[in-house]
């Protein structure tokens, strides 16, 4: 496509979507990504991806390396202070490493941006996003639903990752999805075993009726 | 699912304001009544007052805003109405409660304002939770919750 065509196409097209990933450390975020991925190329999305790490390029590397997508379609932001400031307080650097995607390869239909791990209060600023997960995991106790932190109730969706570990660290999972139902008022959870891509067709699904409305 | 690309214009604009009265008159005005944060978004999927589901993907130069025009056409409307701000006022007793307040709040990132002696918290969930949270100043009578 020439320059001048692709950039009618732009300018014909609303940008894309652009979808937030947060949790706490080792949850599975990164994971996560690495199972949204190949999902969304199948279904023919043009995609792309930001990560954030704190003082690497840790994610973006192990991402780029993955042979998932073209390296050249993620890119690190190195937040360099708590993760939560690059994806709430002050974005630039997210919008800007975003707008500069959609710049080289739009029109782009999502932009999958994982925030550096952080606590439970971290949330993303709408002005950054349209759409974002919260990801925690069984191994982090099954406690931490009802503890009501700011990421788990005010998230668009929340997914439970590593149900498979459930029985190795005495969980109880219903109990996990009852108390978050109650403190979201109802708004999803998903269950996810990122290691084997159990329930990840459902977060595919439901980041495609939510923001891409493209089934 | 009605798709919706863009902001045709706004209900204060004098043209779309003629237009909209008249469809008005015969009814023909739906709202997608939204919260202060879902005004934020550029996507989002919502229900107006008449059932109508709407797939909103706006450019990021447009922002949702009390009044924003979504459909002017074939004799119906979709406006959209930002739902007010539900607001917690709270009165500290002194200024060492005051101070803590304010700390508190911060730590929280609450969005607030302040109304004279009054910090009033800008509610994006049930005020239990909120008030939860404050237990510690409230209990003993430092912070007084008012009316807001």
């Amino acid at each position: 496509m020439s320059a001048v065509a692709q950039a009618a196409a732009r300018s014909a097209h609303p940008g894309a979507a652009r979808v937030g990933i947060g949790g706490p450390v080792g949850s599975g975020k990164t994971a996560l990504l690495e199972r949204l991925i190949p999902r969304f190329r199948a279904r023919g999305t043009n995609i792309a991806v930001i990560t954030n790490d704190l003082v690497t390029r840790e994610d973006a590397e192990r991402v780029r390396r993955s042979g998932l997508i073209d390296p050249a379609r993620v890119l690190a932001v190195e937040t360099g202070a708590c993760p939560h400031t690059a994806i709430r307080e002050d974005p630039t650097l997210n919008l800007q490493a975003a707008d500069a995607l959609e710049a080289k390869f739009g029109p782009l239909d999502l932009i999958l941006i994982e925030s550096g791990g952080d606590n439970l209060a971290s949330t993303f600023s709408l002005d950054l996003v349209d759409y974002w997960l919260f990801v925690i995991d069984t191994a982090g106790g099954d406690d931490i639903p009802r503890k009501r932190g700011l990421g788990i109730v005010q998230c668009d969706l929340l997914v439970i990752n590593k149900v498979d570990l459930a029985p190795y660290v005495r969980v109880d999972v219903e109990r996990m999805v009852r108390e978050g139902g109650q403190v979201r008022q109802g708004r999803p959870i998903l269950l996810t075993n990122c290691h084997s891509g159990e329930g990840v067709d459902a977060v595919v699904e439901r980041i495609g009726a939510d923001v891409l409305f493209d089934r | 699912m009605l798709k919706i690309d863009h902001i045709l214009g706004f209900a204060t604009e004098p043209a779309v304001a003629e237009a909209l009265h008249d469809l008005e008159h015969r009814g023909a005005v739906e709202y997608l009544v939204l919260s202060p944060a879902d005004t934020q978004r550029h996507r989002l999927r919502a229900l107006t007052d008449r059932g109508t589901e709407c797939a909103i993907a706006l450019p990021r130069a447009q922002q949702l805003a009390n009044g924003a025009v979504l459909l002017l056409e074939g004799g119906r409307a979709i406006v959209v109405r930002m739902s007010e701000i539900e607001w917690l006022a709270l009165e500290p007793r002194d200024a060492a409660a005051a101070l803590e307040l304010g700390y508190c709040a911060g730590n929280m990132h609450w969005k607030v304002e302040f109304a004279g002696a009054r910090l009033r918290i800008a509610l994006q969930g049930p005020a239990d939770s909120y008030l939860e949270r404050l237990a510690h100043l409230t209990r003993d009578g430092r912070v007084a919750v008012q009316q807001a």
